[in-house]
C-alpha cells in the first residue's frame, strides 16, 4: 500500500494509563499490565517515540519502539525501563509519534483477583 | 626532596561526577601523571603540604571511594602493555590502560586474561582495586590476576611487590594490594596472571525464572561463565552461557534466543552499558546464593516493584585469597540490584541490604551499601592485618578520603 492510503495516524495520546501493583496467577502470562498495541500497515518499518506523562513529574521520554511493516507489535508497558521505569499503581499518559502511520491502541490487563479484567483504550489521534 | 617537575603531570577539570551521576564533587586539582617519577613527586608533595590524594579511574563505582576536595589523580596518561612473558603466563600493564584496550593489546601478542568484569570501560587498576567481577564457578575476579607490580606509597617510596620484587605471587602485600580501594598506594604496573588468547561462543537465551533456578547449578558447573538476569515485572530471565567454540553444541534451551555469537574473549565477555544505574551487589556464599535470590524474588515482587522495572543479576566467583576479597576463602554467588540512576535507589537498597546480610553476604566495595568499619571488620578474617599494612604503607593517611576511614575505621577527616 502507498503511504497516502494506510490506515493509521502518525500521533497519539493515550490519557487512560494505569498498571496495577498486584497480579495473581503464573507471570508472566498474567501479570498485570498494559500494552501498547501497534499495528504497521504500511509497507515500510515504523519507529515510534513514546513519552510518558506522570502525575508528579515532568514527561519522560523518548522510549523508542519498532514496529517492522506489515506487522503488528505488543509492547508490554511494564517493561520499558529505557530512560525509567514506568511506575506501577499510579496514573500515566502516552504520547506516540511515528514516523510512518499506524493504528494505535492501549490494552488493560488486570490480574488482581482471579477473574480477569480485560480493557482496550482506544487513543486520541492526531495529525496524518 | 623536590616535587615533580611541571612537566611531568598535566591538570585536567577537577570537577568529577561519577558514571552513573549518583557520585559528584569537585576537587581543587586533577593531575595526570605521565610516569612513576612523576607519581612520586606528587606523593612526596602531598606529605609536605598534608593534603590528600585520590586516584581515579572510569568513575564507574557508585560509592564515593575517589572523592576528594583535595587532589585526584588520573592514570591515563600512564596506559598500555610494558611487556609481557608467554612462557610464564604473565604480562605487565600501566595502571591506567583500559579493560578494552587491554584486551585488543593482549591479543596482539597472543595472550588473554582468564576472565573480564561485565563491562569493559574500567580501568585495569580500578577494577582491581575495587574486586570488579565477573561470572565462572572456576573462574576468580580480576583482583585474584594479579602477581605483582609497583606501587608508589603513602611515603612516596617505590615499592616492588610480589613477582616483580622476586617474591611469592601470592606474598602477603600481593594480598593485600589485590583489593586495597587504592588505599595502600598508587600502582604505577601491575603484573598480571594471563593465558593464551582464546575464543568464546556466547548464548543469551530468554526463558522463565523456574527453569533457570532449577536447572542453574547443573550449567553452571557444565559452561565456562553461566549467569542471569532476572527480570521482576514479568519473571522471566535471560541465561547467559559462554564456553570455548564447539562446548555448546548441542545444547537446547528452551525460550526465545536473544544473542548467539562467537569471538575473542576479551570481546564476547563483556557487555555494552548506555542506560545508567545505581547498583547493590553483595556476595554470598555460593551454597546459599539461590536460596538468598529466591527470597530477594519474592521481597522485589511484594515491594519493590511498582517502582523498580531493571533486572536483578546473578553471577558466580570462584574463591581467592586477597586479603579484603569479597571472595575470599569461599565459593561465591553475587546478586546485584540495579535501579534506573534517575530514579529512587535507596529505599529498595536498604531494604533488601538486610537479606542479603542475613545470608553472610559481602558487599561490593565499588557499589552501594550502607555498612561501616564496624560491621566490615567481621566480614574479613585478616581485617586488622591490612589495616597495619595500610598505616605502615601511608602513616600520614595521605591516601583516605572520608569515604575509606568509614569504611576501614581509620579516625580523622580528609
Amino acid at each position: 500500500m502507498s503511504h497516502d492510503t494506510a490506515l493509521g495516524r502518525t500521533s497519539w495520546a493515550f490519557a487512560a494509563g494505569f498498571m496495577p501493583e498486584d497480579s495473581t496467577g503464573h507471570e508472566p502470562e498474567f501479570t498485570s499490565r498494559d500494552e501498547l498495541c501497534l499495528l504497521n500497515m504500511t509497507s515500510s518499518d515504523a519507529c515510534a517515540e513514546v513519552t510518558v506523562y506522570h502525575p508528579d513529574r515532568d514527561p519522560v521520554g523518548p522510549y523508542t519502539v519498532e514496529v517492522p511493516a506489515d506487522r503488528v507489535r505488543h509492547v508490554r508497558i511494564n517493561d520499558l525501563i529505557d530512560p525509567q521505569a514506568v511506575p506501577l499503581g499510579v496514573a500515566y499518559g502516552l504520547r506516540v509519534e511515528t514516523d510512518v502511520p499506524l493504528a494505535i491502541q492501549l490494552r488493560h490487563l488486570d490480574t488482581r483477583q482471579a477473574e480477569l479484567g480485560v480493557a482496550i483504550s482506544s487513543g486520541v489521534s492526531g495529525g496524518r | 626532596m623536590k616535587t615533580a617537575p611541571p612537566e611531568a603531570c598535566s591538570e585536567g577539570d577537577p570537577r568529577f561526577t561519577n558514571w552513573s551521576g549518583s557520585v559528584s564533587f569537585t576537587a581543587r586539582k586533577l593531575l595526570r601523571p605521565r610516569d612513576e617519577a612523576a607519581v612520586a613527586g606528587l606523593v612526596r608533595s602531598t606529605v609536605q603540604t598534608g593534603g590528600v590524594l585520590r586516584p581515579v579511574g572510569s568513575g564507574h563505582s557508585s560509592t564515593p571511594l575517589m572523592a576528594t576536595e583535595n587532589v585526584l589523580v588520573s592514570l591515563d596518561d600512564m596506559s598500555g602493555l610494558l611487556g609481557h612473558d608467554s612462557e610464564a603466563g604473565l604480562a605487565t600493564v600501566l595502571p591506567g590502560t583500559g579493560l578494552e584496550d587491554l584486551g585488543a593489546q593482549l591479543d596482539d601478542v597472543g595472550l588473554a586474561l582468564k576472565n573480564f568484569g561485565d563491562v569493559n570501560y574500567q580501568t585495569i587498576a580500578g577494577a582491581i582495586g575495587t574486586g570488579t567481577h565477573g561470572t565462572g564457578e572456576d573462574l576468580g575476579n580480576l583482583s585474584s590476576a594479579l602477581v605483582g607490580g609497583r606501587m608508589v606509597t603513602g611515603t612516596g617510596e617505590v615499592l616492588s611487590f610480589g613477582v616483580d620484587a622476586g617474591e611469592a605471587p601470592d606474598s602477603e602485600l600481593t594480598r593485600a594490594v589485590q583489593v586495597s580501594l587504592g588505599a595502600l598506594g598508587i600502582l604505577t604496573s601491575l603484573t598480571l596472571r594471563v593465558r593464551p588468547a582464546y575464543h568464546l561462543h556466547r548464548l543469551y537465551v530468554m526463558t522463565h525464572i523456574d527453569w533457570v533456578l532449577e536447572h542453574f547449578d547443573e550449567y553452571a558447573a557444565a559452561y565456562r561463565h553461566v549467569d542471569f538476569y532476572w527480570y521482576p515485572r514479568s519473571d522471566l530471565a535471560q541465561i547467559r552461557i559462554l564456553d570455548e567454540p564447539g562446548k555448546l553444541d548441542g545444547i537446547d534451551l528452551p525460550g526465545q534466543v536473544k544473542r548467539e555469537e562467537t569471538g575473542p574473549s576479551y570481546k564476547i565477555i563483556p557487555n555494552h552499558r548506555d542506560l545508567r544505574f545505581d547498583e547493590m551487589e553483595y556476595m554470598l556464599p555460593r551454597e546459599s546464593g539461590l536460596a538468598a535470590f529466591r527470597e530477594a524474588r519474592e521481597r522485589i515482587k511484594e515491594r519493590h516493584r511498582a517502582k523498580v522495572g531493571w533486572r536483578v543479576l546473578v553471577r558466580t566467583i570462584a574463591p581467592d585469597q586477597a586479603m579484603l576479597s569479597n571472595a575470599r576463602e569461599r565459593p561465591t554467588m553475587t546478586i546485584a540490584l540495579l535501579q534506573n540512576a534517575e530514579l529512587e535507589h535507596r529505599a529498595y537498597f536498604e531494604d533488601m541490604e538486610p537479606l542479603m546480610l542475613r545470608y553472610g553476604g559481602r558487599p561490593h566495595w565499588g557499589k552501594k551499601h550502607t555498612r561501616t568499619a564496624e560491621h566490615l571488620s567481621q566480614m574479613y578474617p585478616e581485617w586488622d592485618r591490612f589495616r597495619e599494612l595500610r598505616q605502615e604503607l601511608d602513616p600520614q593517611g595521605i591516601y583516605l578520603n572520608d569515604h575509606l576511614r568509614t569504611i576501614l575505621g581509620e579516625e580523622g577527616h580528609s
